[in-house]
């Protein structure tokens, strides 16, 4: 699936100028994570991909087709969108009909339904809770109960809108097994989050938006490497990386794993690991 | 963000003016127009406060309410009480399927002025007066805070739960649900949002209970402070007795000219 935003403008009723401009094409199947600090327009722009909010100035092209010609019922066909607060997006009384409601609204038959209950139930963790209430899931398990109710929908891209906040390892783990799912089928995913080492371990791609604008957008490689952009958006990459590169490793590292090996590199490289302290006192946590 | 509860209230004298100077006002503008016999003090009063709307800048929302609600109630009052009542013996207008009584339309009019008296007055005073002063000035003459907190946090559910119930709209809708159409289709996509709605919102107050426990609201024998202070000036003071007697004088006119001790310059046929 490709999603193209041009110009994207966006200017909320009581004048706050949300969008100022976004260029940015979206395609493929690797994961993207939309970073950037409270207030940068992730949320807003992520809003309009299945045009909850449609633009005040600029169009948005999915698969060629704008979006101004169907109502947001209609792209959700498309693409799914996984509400920051889960309590905004459940209302029946149990997991199962709330994963079913999204596929009956699109028309899927029964079959198909209770098929991918199953799948969806397993890869996000409920599948023994599916006739519990939604309001008696822990806050984790709700934000899952609204993820897997807009999986069931198999849409060719989804949005989670800051999956990661109040996750432990546990509920990270999961997260990252959807993300690979939903590549491994060859769906879009494009995420907002605010943890970068989430962000560094599972997306390649990364867009950092600052005052409605973007920054940056390329690999994580090349967006985790530019600290004067990264700085002045108030954004701080994981500490591995900025351990990695206040002791001169090269180039940016996101695993322990790809620590290790740069160190190694660097040191049969005979090169001088540059634990150089005047350096290291420097640079800023 | 709409509504009472908002600060964004455009400042004028009657902006300025004490909560409880205004709730005085309300009261003793809305009884003497009751007390009146007739309608002519009550349009009197409405055309003050047309004057007064505009000078507070709200003309134009308080157009909309007083001919909002005073047109149709009125249509309906005057065809109800005009045609049908009792009390008419004087025919004004012959509208050939019924005929127009004096009697009946005077007291229709004694009617729609009292409740646009009512309604203006209520509605400037919550048009010019942010809430959070209401109740600190109630608080201020010894309303407990707990029922003033209780009046606030009514007034702040309706914004909220429209706010809620949009942002849960907006999420039915990326899950599929066609919200638009018809009013039938719209009825039956807006029901099942309510459930969530209700029963989100009275988390919330729940929550908002023990946040306010844990910052010491429910605390006894302790004289609470209030951050908005809200003064009462000398204009008050006047204001409040210019209230207080001109509905001392409308009851005693209104219940001499009842008596027939004292007769007005404009006689109608009848009395309403």
């Amino acid at each position: 699936m490709k999603i193209d935003l041009e110009h994207l403008e966006y200017v909320y009723p009581h004048g706050h100028r949300a969008l100022d401009g976004v260029n940015l094409t979206l395609e493929g199947d690797q994961p993207v994570a939309l970073i950037g600090q409270n207030g940068a327009g992730k949320t807003t722009l992520a809003k309009h991909l299945n045009g909850i909010l449609r633009p005040t100035k600029g169009r948005i092209l999915i698969d060629g087709v704008d979006l101004a010609t169907a109502n947001t019922a209609q792209w959700a066909r498309k693409v799914g969108y996984v509400f920051q607060n889960p309590d905004d997006q459940l209302f029946l009384d149990s997991v199962r009909k709330e994963f079913a409601f999204g596929p009956r609204q699109l028309g899927f038959d029964q079959d198909l339904i209770a098929r991918r209950m199953e799948q969806v139930a397993g890869l996000v963790g409920l599948a023994d809770r599916l006739d519990d209430h939604p309001f008696d899931l822990s806050p984790t398990e709700k934000k899952f109960c609204a993820i897997g109710s807009v999986l069931m929908m198999d849409t060719g891209t989804v949005v989670f809108d800051e999956p990661t906040c109040g996750q432990d390892k546990a509920g990270d783990d999961r997260l990252a097994a959807i993300i690979a799912r939903l590549r491994g089928q060859g769906r879009l995913c494009i995420t907002i989050s605010h943890d970068m080492k989430f962000v560094a371990r599972n997306f390649p791609r990364v867009v950092l938006m600052q005052h409605g604008r973007v920054l940056l957008d390329g690999s994580r490689e090349e967006v985790f490497a530019r600290d004067d952009v990264l700085e002045q958006a108030y954004v701080t990459p994981p500490p591995i990386t900025r351990v990695a590169r206040q002791i001169g490793l090269d180039g940016p590292v996101f695993t322990v794993s790809a620590f290790v090996d740069a160190a190694w590199r660097a040191k049969s490289g005979s090169r001088n690991l540059s634990l150089d302290t005047t350096r290291a006192k420097g640079v800023k946590q | 963000m709409p509504g009472p509860a908002s600060n964004g209230i455009p400042d004028s004298p009657l902006a300025r003016m004490h909560p409880m100077a205004k709730i005085a006002g309300v009261c003793s503008l809305g009884l003497a127009t009751l007390v009146w016999p007739d309608f002519t003090m009550g349009l009197g009063i409405v055309v003050i406060l047309f004057v007064a709307a505009a000078l507070a800048r709200v003309l134009r929302p308080f157009t909309g309410v007083m001919f909002g609600f005073g047109i149709p109630i009125t249509l309906m009052l005057l065809f109800i009480q005009g045609c049908y009542s009792p009390k008419n013996t004087k025919v004004i207008l012959d509208l050939g399927f019924a005929e127009l009584g004096l009697e009946g339309s005077l007291y229709a009019a004694k009617i729609v002025v009292t409740l646009l008296v009512f309604l203006g007055s209520f509605y400037l005073t919550n048009k010019t007066t942010y809430m959070g002063r209401l109740v600190a000035a109630l608080t201020q003459i010894g309303v407990p805070s707990k029922i003033g907190y209780l009046i606030l946090a009514s007034l702040n559910v309706v914004p909220q739960m429209q706010r809620r119930i949009a942002v849960i709209e907006q999420s039915q809708h990326a899950r599929g649900l066609e919200t638009g159409g018809g009013l039938i289709s719209r009825t039956r996509a807006f029901l099942p949002l309510l459930g969530p709605v209700v029963l989100s919102s009275l988390t919330d107050s729940q929550e908002r209970g023990m946040t306010l426990e844990t910052r010491g609201f429910g605390i006894r024998r302790v004289r609470q402070t209030s951050y908005l202070e809200v003064v009462w000036r000398r204009s008050d003071t006047v204001m409040t007795i210019l209230f207080t007697v001109f509905l001392v004088l409308a009851l005693v006119l209104g219940c001499l000219s009842r008596t027939g001790l004292v007769t007005f310059a404009i006689q109608w046929g009848g009395r309403a």
